[in-house]
């Protein structure tokens, strides 16, 4: 009986998906390459070959550069993460709720507020394009203010829900170098500063990298510090910890070796090996402390992960600081975003962001957030903390099973996917930089006709995945428990 | 008279709205100039401003004329085929996650756990032997080629049975003192009750199907049975250098979206938490 309601479903369930898993499984270990074998040679049939596809895979440094895109752009999900809490906390107010009067007042005042800013807008002689955009700002206001949480949410949401071809398209337009709206607004902002900084000495470069390098380092102190002090507390367990120290010491010392001057190449390494002796000390002492379950591993990951894009970036000015000097002759010219091979990434990030801060996520943490109980909120009024403290000690750990769901669901997302953007924007270009694992599998499996390589390629990624999921399982329960 | 806290609360509501606002508008900024790009004539598109001089409303009809671009066509396809793949999907997925939520049989929860473990296998995975077999079956082209694979979801099945967990189990016992036989307990008792979780699933797919790309990339060869996001890619390289007629395709294909969006909100973060809190 329960069968005859399952039957429909469950046959196409074995039609389109269990049977297609045995037929890939065995592709996998198979020759099968339809420049082969295919139709105009009937004798030649495929092979079974073992492992040699996978052996062929880990050979090829192609498979490891995409893997290696893959990972990079995952690095704008922990942004994407923390934009989507930020709206959510943004929108998590009562706009209407207590009382009718401070909404008239929040109200009164946008109007005011707009009626003020398009005057003098009007009365500007700047460009109509400036005009529109406040004229937006404006419209937008008053409704917000007046329908409070639906108007933003609505308006928040609507990158995430129409992303697909078309948006994809758009973005591409506005990417375009030559005449792209991007660029028109970069320009003048670029011209400016080439303009402020035509005097620009040497000596003044190496004054601002150095005041750079150092931030960065402090920021990169605060976060170790923090790092450390989580696992002495038992806030976090070792996984985390080491997990943490690795990404902020370890990516930031290879990559601060591009840096331009000599004690700044020194500097990171220092830190790091410095960091690392202060963690054993504090192994050593604080045996008593080691927390055996893993712990805020996503809080971990999130992070460091930040900070590691941080660092990136702020190794990335610094370069761009030193070159000014050379470089400002000749005006500085806006990136070519898609077409230029380092800009191809952050490019793809940006829009993701862009995507992500109104996503399912927002709307993961909006119900997260309304499941906190006021009571908590109160204690901490009563012992008069912050709204810092308040954040940290208790948002934050309240919302830890939301956010480790998250990251999760990111990660495994964020492993298969590029596809869409890599057929539509850049065609895994330029030369290979925005090729992830997904696209590649697509051009060998489809393209090129090497469906056994591909299938190989696709079940190294199902594996990547699983490791993910299982990890999950193993860390995520106890962390709902929590 | 105001007092002071009411001043006070109101201007935090209104730094608070600010914030928002620019956001909101800086989040919106594309949509707009693809708005008004779609508006311009080919010659204005590079300027720096963004306003057209005329109002060029003909662009959204000349889109409809161009030579080898079947808009209108990719519309209906879409519409068509995501409408297809919706129907079954939820009739399909409905009825299995009754069968998993609601009735006793052997193996019940191991089976289950298959279609879970499923929805974790990327989907490039099936791809590669799924269309092989399609070729196979000669459906490679067509509509029902492109209709079969996507009418069986696991995931479907999940979200319906989590929810129909969720209806109290003494309903079904009424149901059979009153003589009531499993079908009719699924058509008259379960479904109506379940009508939250069926207009979620079916916004869903719909939406999911409307916008999917993969595999109508790799099954549709002949212009005429494009969807809409296939025929976006072919228009893009055949008359990418038209952004302003670019534009207001991308415009008519993003309005329907918005558009059931704006109006079924509600299910949507409904069916979002329902479908990501337990799992």
């Amino acid at each position: 009986m329960g069968l005859g309601f399952l039957m429909p479903n469950i046959l196409g369930f074995l039609a389109f998906t269990t049977l297609p898993l045995l037929i890939s499984f065995f592709l996998a270990f198979s020759n099968w390459n339809l420049e082969l074998h295919n139709f105009f040679r009937p004798d030649a049939t495929p092979q079974f070959v073992g492992l040699y596809n996978f052996r062929k895979l880990f050979q090829e440094p192609d498979f490891f550069r995409f893997l290696g895109n893959t990972l990079f752009l995952m690095l704008g999900i922990p942004f994407g993460i923390a934009g989507s809490l930020g709206s959510a906390l943004l929108l998590n107010h009562k706009f209407r709720g207590e009382n009718r009067r401070i909404w008239g007042v929040a109200v009164a005042s946008s109007c005011l507020l707009c009626s003020c800013l398009l005057l003098i807008m009007l009365n500007m002689p700047g460009s109509t394009t400036l005009l529109l955009i406040s004229g937006l700002f404006a419209v937008i206001l008053l409704f917000g203010s007046m329908g409070g949480q639906t108007v933003y949410r609505t308006l928040f949401y609507f990158p995430h829900f129409t992303a697909g071809v078309a948006t994809f398209i758009l973005w591409k337009k506005l990417y375009s170098p030559e005449n792209g709206p991007i660029n028109n607004a970069l320009q003048p902002i670029l011209d400016w500063i080439s303009a402020a900084s035509a005097n620009f000495s040497t000596a003044n470069a190496n004054l601002i990298s150095n005041l750079l390098v150092l931030t960065l380092l402090v920021c990169n102190a605060l976060f170790i510090r923090r790092a450390l002090t989580r696992w002495r507390e038992g806030e976090s367990g070792n996984i985390s910890l080491l997990v943490s120290l690795l990404l902020l010491t370890l990516p930031a010392w290879l990559a601060g070796q591009q840096l331009p001057l000599p004690w700044q190449r020194m500097v990171l390494p220092t830190g790091a090996i410095l960091t690392y002796l202060a963690a054993l000390w504090q192994v050593k002492r604080g045996k008593i402390f080691l927390a055996k379950a893993d712990y805020a591993l996503a809080d971990a990951v999130i992070f460091s992960s930040a900070m590691l894009v941080f660092s990136f970036m702020m190794i990335g000015l610094v370069m761009l600081v030193e070159r000014l000097p050379e470089t400002q002759a000749g005006g500085l010219t806006p990136p070519k975003w898609l077409v230029d091979y380092y800009w191809a990434k952050p490019a793809l990030m940006l829009m993701g962001l862009w995507g992500a801060l109104g996503s399912n996520n927002m709307l993961l943490y909006l119900a997260g957030l309304s499941g906190i109980s006021p009571e908590l909120y109160e204690a901490a009024d009563i012992d008069g903390a912050s709204d810092w403290q308040r954040f940290w000690n208790i948002t934050w750990p309240q919302l830890a099973n939301v956010t480790f769901f998250i990251l999760i669901m990111s990660v495994i997302g964020g492993l298969q996917g590029g596809f869409e953007m890599a057929r539509t924007m850049t065609q895994g270009g330029p030369a290979g930089a925005t090729t992830t694992l997904s696209y590649y599998i697509y051009n060998q499996g489809f393209n090129t006709g090497r469906l056994a390589y591909a299938s190989a390629v696709s079940w190294v990624l199902f594996l990547l995945v699983l490791i993910v999921t299982l990890f999950n399982w193993k860390f995520g329960n106890r962390y709902t428990n929590d | 008279m105001f007092k002071m806290y009411t001043i006070k609360k109101g201007l935090t509501l209104l730094l608070l709205n600010l914030l928002l606002a620019i956001v909101a508008c800086t989040l919106i900024l594309p949509f707009t100039w693809m708005l008004l790009t779609s508006l311009k004539r080919l010659e204005e598109v590079g300027l720096n401003g963004w306003l057209p001089e005329i109002f060029q409303w003909e662009n959204y009809r000349s889109v409809f004329t161009l030579k080898g671009i079947q808009f209108g066509r990719w519309y209906w396809n879409s519409i068509f085929v995501a409408a297809w793949v919706t129907f079954l999907q939820v009739f399909t997925s409905s009825l299995a996650a009754f069968s998993f939520a609601r009735l006793k049989w052997r193996g019940r929860d191991t089976i289950f756990m298959m279609y879970l473990a499923t929805m974790m296998l990327p989907g490039l995975v099936m791809m590669i032997p799924n269309f092989q077999n399609m070729i196979r079956l000669q459906l490679v082209n067509s509509y029902a080629g492109l209709i079969l694979p996507g009418a069986f979801s696991a995931f479907g099945t999940f979200l319906m049975r989590q929810f129909m967990m969720n209806i109290p189990q003494s309903l079904d016992e009424a149901a059979e003192i009153d003589g009531a036989s499993k079908w009719q307990l699924y058509w008259n008792v379960i479904m109506p009750l379940a009508r939250p979780a069926l207009v979620t699933l079916t916004i869903f797919s719909f939406m999911g199907n409307y916008n999917s790309m993969f595999w109508p990339l790799v099954m549709m060869k002949s212009p005429d049975k494009y969807t809409l996001p296939i025929g976006m890619l072919a228009f893009e390289s055949a008359q990418g250098q038209q952004t302003n007629l670019l534009m207001a395709a991308v415009a008519m294909s993003v309005i329907p979206m918005i558009v059931v969006f704006v109006c079924m909100q509600k299910h949507l973060v409904k069916g979002i938490m329902l479908g990501g809190v337990k799992g």
